[in-house]
């Protein structure tokens, strides 16, 4: 399990370094209903601050000490205007069944894109209309896209967390984790995390399933490590829920994983697995691009679920040994290639010209047509530049 | 100034000059003669004679001021509907030059645009219908929507006939002084599939190398393009190197820069060569469909060809 998630606080006095927040959140909550007659009180609060340092976690807490029931949205389930006011307009008319109160929490209200702007505004209008408290978390709510939200609520900001603090936590969570981790690294932890309290305890966690962690392991590699380690887990393992999960503690977006699962899953999977493992990555892209298409965000799911628990159960049996996992190239290749073909393409776009043929057509018959431009009054009736004739006689 | 790209110097610029396709110039001349065209969709196979006919109508009915009356798009190269319409729109804003009263516009490979885009393309053409007049061409007219093929006179080009093809042969070699014989000739067509644009690159290809044109010398030229290395790709799967075969399969991608769709039509063609047993061919085949099927609808043609090799190399160990 995810220490973040096990040590994860669940009352606002457990929560280090905030006192001046989490004094204006409750003023806000508890104020909500005695004050809701007054046209001029706001009906929404935003957190404000950089990731990790306990906006979610914070409105939880605040939501089970004020007894009320918490309803919870992400930036996924915001892109789409639709189903914003399908989910979120019922949410807020209705009375809690089972609790006294109710708050909606919109999270991560910054992963609206600008394109997606029908989202904000359903946002906005479903503040006005609200029965109950709004509590939103952004990153950066200076943004410019977030001008109408800024003037429509309350805004809270949190701090970084400072780094004795971190610190703090992270000998805590050791000490009921039964772990022992030396001070020097712990330091060097806490001082890369700049304040992001998650990630320093996703990098405690990390480090603490390595043995004889040494120091400069939690340098650049950190991003590696975790890819590495879940590719290991991926692979070699039985598919368990934590395998459904194990994406999600790789600080990498689910596209560039789809490229290491491809690029290293023939170096674990032989023949029938192989088979099925492919077809799997194969459908991952297909709901790639129709999320893309239909920006119909629910087929993440789809894409994590294949992409982490599909993969593993395509094995026949668990791997043992150790497989050393390549960096995925072939983007890079498509770059390099692409500077390389630059001058061929400029070619093929003037040679397709002239004869009245599509440019894609002429690329693909350039190895015959390599031949025709060697003819030097070809060459000046297409107007070839000299780096483009210098790429002609280059040997191939 | 006269062309030294031969697919352009032995291009036919009058009616009367172009080879096959007696019935469809006949009335397409017809048509140009009045100096009132319809819409044409052009359908057939490439090298057929689709463009060339375009070029001859707009010369015909404009003579001398036919480039400026004249715009030629190519829907595969012009990304989106948007480009072709702000195109089109600039291009029709003007009057034309002399007696006709409408300009041309010749759109290549329509069957590229999407039906979504072909639904926007139906809107431009009425839009400009006073002021222009399309010539489409495509490969199949099936992929053409109905509402822009009932507003078109649609034309199937077939496919050219051996002689036909083998007359360009012997006008080419006469005006540039190339010896062949007939067995040259007879492997020229066959590579050339029926497509007189690619028999005459491949002439002038070889030709490039000696104006002696020899069968072996042509079969050379033939081999460099890519099937030779498709075939490799198979082979290595088959032979259950599934590492080689990806490797190989980016480096064709790659180096020649060949399309995820182009190679899996290779692919599909090149299953009728393998030594498998036929029940297996077809379940290739089928795979290879639905591979075809995911590289259209997904984002990444590698990860689809990926899978399919994978199911390649368990054909190869007979338990496809």
């Amino acid at each position: 399990m995810q220490w973040t998630e096990k040590h994860r606080p669940k009352y606002s006095k457990e929560i280090q370094g905030q006192n001046e927040a989490i004094a204006k959140i409750k003023n806000f909550v508890e104020n909500f209903y005695l004050g809701k007659l007054t046209k001029t009180k706001k009906k929404a609060l935003v957190l404000h601050g950089p990731p990790g340092i306990g906006k979610t976690t914070l409105a939880h807490a605040i939501a089970r000490e004020t007894n009320s029931e918490i309803f919870e949205l992400n930036a996924s389930d915001l892109r789409n205007k639709l189903k914003l006011k399908e989910i979120l307009k019922p949410a807020i008319e209705q009375q809690s069944l089972i609790k006294k109160g109710k708050i909606i929490l919109v999270d991560e209200v910054d992963g609206i894109s600008a394109a997606d702007r029908g989202g904000l505004t359903e946002l906005l209008s479903l503040i006005t209309l609200t029965n109950f408290p709004i509590i939103i978390t952004a990153n950066d709510i200076w943004n410019a896209k977030l001008s109408g939200l800024r003037k429509k609520a309350e805004l809270v900001n949190l701090k970084e967390v400072d780094y004795n603090t971190i610190k703090d936590v992270m000998i805590n969570i050791l000490r009921k984790e039964n772990h022992f981790i030396n001070n020097n690294i712990l330091t060097k932890i806490a001082i890369k995390s700049r304040g992001d309290l998650r990630a320093a305890i996703n990098d405690l966690q990390t480090i603490s399933s390595i043995k004889d962690p040494t120091e400069n392991l939690i340098d650049e590699r950190k991003k590696e490590i975790d890819i590495f380690n879940a590719l290991r887990l991926v692979f070699k393992g039985k598919p368990t829920d934590e395998t459904l999960r194990i994406y999600d503690s790789v600080k990498m977006p689910i596209d560039n994983i789809i490229l290491w699962v491809e690029e290293n899953v023939p170096l674990e999977y032989q023949k029938k697995e192989l088979k099925r493992a492919y077809d799997l990555i194969s459908k991952v892209d297909v709901f790639k691009k129709r999320i893309y298409r239909q920006q119909y965000w629910r087929f993440l799911v789809y894409k994590n679920i294949l992409l982490s628990y599909g993969i593993s159960s395509s094995k026949e049996d668990i791997k043992t040994g150790f497989t050393n996992y390549n960096k995925p190239t072939r983007i890079l290749k498509i770059w390099l290639n692409n500077q390389k073909t630059f001058k061929k393409k400029s070619i093929a776009k003037k040679y397709a010209r002239k004869v009245h043929v599509g440019e894609k057509r002429i690329m693909n018959e350039f190895p015959v047509i390599r031949n025709i431009l060697k003819n030097p009054e070809v060459r000046r009736e297409l107007r070839l530049s000299d780096e483009e004739i210098a790429y002609l006689d280059k040997p191939i | 100034m006269e062309s030294e790209i031969w697919t352009e110097k032995f291009r036919p610029s009058k009616f009367s000059e172009v080879v096959g396709q007696s019935d469809i110039i006949k009335r397409v001349e017809a048509l140009t003669n009045s100096l009132n065209i319809p819409h044409f969709l052009f359908a057939g196979p490439a090298g057929t004679g689709k463009s060339t006919l375009a070029l001859i109508i707009v010369k015909e009915l404009f003579k001398e001021n036919w480039k400026e009356n004249y715009l030629e798009l190519n829907a595969s190269d012009e990304r989106g509907i948007q480009i072709v319409r702000e195109k089109v729109k600039n291009f029709a804003r003007t009057k034309s030059l002399g007696s006709v009263p409408f300009k041309v516009i010749f759109l290549d490979e329509a069957d590229a645009l999407t039906p979504e885009a072909q639904q926007a393309l139906r809107r431009t053409m009425e839009n400009y219908s006073a002021t222009c007049r399309f010539i489409l061409s495509c490969n199949y007219s099936s992929k053409i929507i109905d509402p822009i093929q009932s507003r078109c006179v649609l034309f199937r080009f077939k496919i050219l006939e051996k002689k036909d093809i083998e007359s360009v042969i012997q006008k080419i070699a006469e005006t540039e002084n190339l010896t062949l014989n007939q067995e040259v000739a007879e492997v020229l067509y066959e590579g050339s599939e029926g497509d007189c644009r690619k028999c005459i690159n491949l002439i002038q290809s070889t030709a490039a190398i000696s104006p002696n044109i020899t069968a072996d010398l042509v079969s050379t030229i033939l081999s460099n393009s890519k099937p030779k290395d498709i075939k490799i790709i198979l082979d290595y799967a088959l032979s259950g190197d599934f590492q080689k075969s990806r490797e190989k399969l980016l480096d064709v991608m790659l180096k020649e820069s060949i399309s995820g769709q182009d190679v899996v039509k290779a692919i599909q063609k090149e299953i009728w060569n393998l030594p498998v047993e036929p029940e297996l061919k077809v379940r290739l085949t089928e795979k290879t469909g639905e591979t075809e099927f995911r590289i259209v609808e997904g984002s990444d043609p590698f990860i689809q060809l990926q899978s399919l090799i994978a199911s390649f190399v368990l054909a190869g160990l007979g338990k496809g």
